[in-house]
């Protein structure tokens, strides 16, 4: 064994929040960062532990109406549960909050999550979007683990109170997602009566020429065979053999993985009603809904039973795990960032293609920063974006210093040019080119990262620089693209 | 195996060869004879540039037993006037894999992305296939030329640097005479006091060592950058030059004469079958005649498929700046840092 030299290590906070449609959680865990690299090598900063400190209990998702959540009600939650677990807001340094399921459809989603990543740490990312939910959540119950150990196709399905959201893996690649508006809170019940039933659930009623109501007994047949059906739904998704009448139940885009599933895995409230993992003291949420009968069909259901089922690791936590665990990136140790302009937050990523060429590449650049102005700052307000270069070719000094003289040139359609210049690579180059626009231009403020796999079109948040002078970046994808 | 077949797969062999030679693409024969890896940018930026031509000489009546693939690079990006030819030299040994029927193409895909090593090349009876095996050959000889190789003048001169010799003649008595590169001819020494300024924060010194390929590739790119980021930090960095059959401690006696801070030696590493061209940047704070080799530093496998070099160099300079922070380099560096 070669001694390791100099192994600079350090300690990040993260937090995790989930605010589901039924159930909000927090959870709070220590990331170990060390450079896995000898300490005469290039630093190569890596998470190599992550220890989870602090679960809340599961609380019921605090409502002001059906339709808008109780802002002050979670922030004080939030807050509490921080002082139970002895941290400050200052103390965290990256993280997720993520609202799910239904709760994300609520008139004040958006400010809520904005109005939270103000005030509970520095560093917070709000996220939402059901494919990026079911990932978190399949990253969370380890089917994304298991998928990676094994070398299998692994479906993770989370299903919560609103929505079941699915995430396939295979190898620890993503292979595609979908979202079914199934979930316990579909139907709930106040004193044995059906008090309110969800708008798909009503349209499949209808196909059926079913009726169901308010006020109709909790033990009316037809509840059973809904949740039977919301069974095979799944089976038929996992299969990507829905059916036309299947539809009112499909959230969004259909299926988009090609291979065939080997296991599944369910996480999610349900799938605590499957297993059981949780202390029921430690629940104070109670819920009166259809959820055990859904957990009881997927139980008997014959489209799933032949699948391999796996436990998960997680189940309602699942999610919240994933936000707190699972979201947050190290940049690569050469960089260039000026340290006041950090954190940004809600950054949107251009992408600019160069494939392997650096004449067409560059010819493309100020069109780029121009078409990211119309798209991402159509007000000209001065809404920053990040630019992605990406299929660069091998870049000798001269090709660093024609790219940085292109980008500052570029600047100029912004409408505040002197705004921080954030440029992300895939490739590790970001120390050369950020000294290079700093000896060419140095007014210009830069933030110049790399070895970050971000998309067009997603969010990115931008921690501060740590003491291992990497930077935790978070990717917020609202679209996934395969 | 019975002579007569050796000799018949011998002659296939080297007919296919040669008529590769002449069908090659645009009939273009391509300089480099080294192969590049590429394990520090994200997977799936590039494609395998591995040429997969298989030459098909005759029908197909050898069972498709004898397929070559051509090692040469293939030019498939267009190459700018201001590019250095050298630009498009990437390639993997990724790509086509040599097992048969593999039984998870798509796992044994993702491993072999994951090094550079000759694993998933499959094998005929106990021995490496034919195609393997030359490119095993291969890659050999190429990092032979780079070792026997001399780096080209007019890079030298392009980069603004004076040349000087060790006290050895010729590869040969470099090779068997590590102490002679060591050390440099009296010449030098007149030469360098005469041209070099006394006393800089950091001096730059180049040299071939053990491959001339690793100057001639990636010392630029290296070389400008590290210039820049020193003038960035405002560091000095006195009169650079190259020496001719360095050894890694020939820094002693340059650090003798000019007594600079730091010395930064640019130097071809011994090449190996992944890479001809990697090279290093030895440092040293102070270093001296009778200088441990535990004070020294290095920054290794700065290669286009490694480390971009214009990457190293802008890191270089942070590192010299700690080295010139603690005054000490190497264990020393490590235990002053604590
Ligand atoms: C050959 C070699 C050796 C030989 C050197 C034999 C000799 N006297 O010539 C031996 C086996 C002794 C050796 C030992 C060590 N090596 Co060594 N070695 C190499 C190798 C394969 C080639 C080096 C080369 O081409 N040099 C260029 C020629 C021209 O130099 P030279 O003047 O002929 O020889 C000098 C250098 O090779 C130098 N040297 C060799 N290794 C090391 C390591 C360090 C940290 C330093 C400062 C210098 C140094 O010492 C020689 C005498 O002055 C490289 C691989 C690579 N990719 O570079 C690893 C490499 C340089 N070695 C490495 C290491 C870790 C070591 C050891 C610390 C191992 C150990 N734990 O003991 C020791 C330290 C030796 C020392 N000088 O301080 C690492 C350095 C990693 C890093 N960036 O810090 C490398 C990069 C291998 C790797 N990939 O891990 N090494």
């Amino acid at each position: 064994m070669l001694k390791r030299y100099d192994a600079q290590k350090e300690n990040i906070i993260s937090a995790g929040i989930d605010i589901g449609t039924s159930t909000t959680k927090l959870v709070i865990s220590r990331f170990s960062l060390m450079n896995m690299a000898g300490g005469t090598h290039m630093p190569r900063i890596e998470i190599i532990e992550k220890e989870v400190l602090y679960r809340s209990p599961i609380y019921r998702t605090p409502l002001l109406t059906a339709s808008s959540i109780d802002i002050q009600a979670v922030e004080r939650l939030v807050r509490e549960e921080y002082i139970t677990a002895g941290i400050e807001p200052a103390d965290i340094k990256t993280g997720a909050v993520i609202i799910t399921g239904e709760t994300a459809t609520k008139h004040n989603a958006e400010e809520m999550v904005h109005s939270l990543s103000d005030h509970a740490g520095d560093f917070l990312v709000a996220t939402a979007g059901p494919d990026l939910e079911g990932i978190i959540a399949a990253k969370g119950s380890g089917a994304y683990e298991l998928s990676k150990r094994t070398g299998k196709t692994v479906a993770n399905i989370d299903i919560g109170g609103g929505t079941a959201n699915a995430a396939v893996y295979r190898s620890g690649r993503l292979c595609g997602t979908c979202t079914l508006h199934i979930g316990g809170r579909l139907i709930e019940f106040s004193d044995g009566k059906i008090i309110s039933i969800s708008p798909p659930v009503q349209q499949i009623l209808r196909l059926w020429g079913a009726d169901l109501e308010r006020g109709d007994s909790r033990n009316h047949p037809i509840i059973g065979k809904l949740t039977d059906y919301m069974a095979e739904v799944i089976g038929r998704m996992l299969r990507k053999d829905l059916h036309r009448e299947d539809l009112p139940l499909l959230l969004g885009h259909d299926p988009n993985w090609t291979e065939e599933i080997d296991y599944i895995m369910f996480s999610g409230g349900i799938s605590e009603c499957l297993y059981h993992f949780e202390n029921a003291e430690s629940s104070p949420a109670q819920y009166d809904d259809i959820g055990k009968m859904l957990a009881q069909s997927l139980r008997n259901c014959r489209e799933l039973a032949a699948f391999k089922w796996v436990e998960p690791d997680e189940t309602v936590r699942a999610t919240v795990l994933g936000a707190g665990t699972q979201t947050t990136e190290i940049s690569g140790a050469t960089i260039h960032a000026e340290g006041h302009e950090l954190p940004i937050r809600n950054l949107p990523v251009y992408q600019i293609r160069f494939d392997n060429n650096l004449e067409k590449g560059l010819h493309q650049i100020t069109e780029a920063v121009k078409k990211a102005v119309e798209i991402y700052d159509p007000q000209q307000e001065g809404q920053n974006f990040a630019l992605y270069l990406t299929a660069l070719p091998y870049l000798g000094f001269r090709d660093i210093q024609e790219l940085s003289s292109v980008l500052l040139k570029s600047l100029q359609a912004k409408p505040m040019p002197e705004q921080p210049l954030v440029v992300v690579l895939e490739s590790d180059h970001a120390k050369v080119l950020g000294q290079t626009i700093k000896v060419q231009e140095t007014k210009q403020s830069i933030v110049c990262i790399d070895q970050i796999k971000v998309e067009h079109g997603d969010y990115i948040d931008i921690g501060h620089l740590l003491q291992t002078n990497v930077v935790p970046v978070v990717t917020k994808t609202l679209t996934f693209h395969r | 195996m019975n002579p007569e077949l050796i000799e018949k797969v011998t002659r296939l062999v080297v007919e296919k060869l040669q008529a590769q030679e002449t069908s090659d693409v645009n009939g273009q024969k391509s300089s480099a004879a080294v192969k590049f890896w590429r394990h520090t940018s994200s997977p799936g930026t590039q494609p395998s540039r591995m040429s997969e031509e298989v030459i098909e000489a005759g029908k197909q009546d050898t069972d498709g037993l004898i397929k070559i693939k051509s090692y040469q690079n293939s030019n498939a990006f267009k190459i700018t006037p201001t590019d250095k030819a050298s630009h498009d030299k990437t390639e993997s040994y990724s790509g086509k894999t040599g097992i048969d029927n593999p039984a998870d193409p798509v796992e044994l895909e993702a491993l072999k992305s994951k090094t550079p090593a000759r694993i998933g090349v499959g094998r005929a009876g106990s021995r490496p296939k034919t195609d393997t095996w030359l490119k095993f050959r291969f890659d050999h000889a190429a990092a032979v030329d780079a070792v026997y190789g001399d780096v080209n003048d007019e890079l030298i001169n392009r980069l603004g640097l004076f040349k000087v010799n060790t006290m050895v003649n010729e590869k040969e008595v470099y090779i068997r005479r590590p102490d002679y590169g060591r050390k440099l001819s009296e010449e030098a020494k007149k030469i360098i006091l005469a041209k070099c300024q006394k006393g800089p924060a950091v001096q730059i010194i180049l040299s071939d060592g053990l491959s001339s390929s690793a100057i001639e590739e990636n010392a630029e790119d290296v070389y400008l950058s590290l210039q820049q980021s020193l003038k960035s930090l405002g560091l000095d960095m006195g009169t650079p030059f190259y020496i001719e059959k360095g050894r890694v401690a020939v820094m002693d006696e340059v650090g003798e004469l000019l007594k600079p801070k730091v010395v930064v030696l640019l130097i071809g590493e011994r090449p190996g079958l992944v890479s001809a061209e990697s090279l290093s940047a030895y440092l040293c704070y102070e270093p001296r005649k009778g200088t441990i080799e535990a004070d020294r530093m290095v920054i290794s496998n700065i290669h286009k498929g490694g480390i971009p070099p214009a990457e190293a160099g802008a890191y270089l300079g942070t590192v010299i700046q700690k080295v010139i922070k603690y005054e000490a380099s190497g264990v020393s560096l490590v235990k002053k840092e604590g």
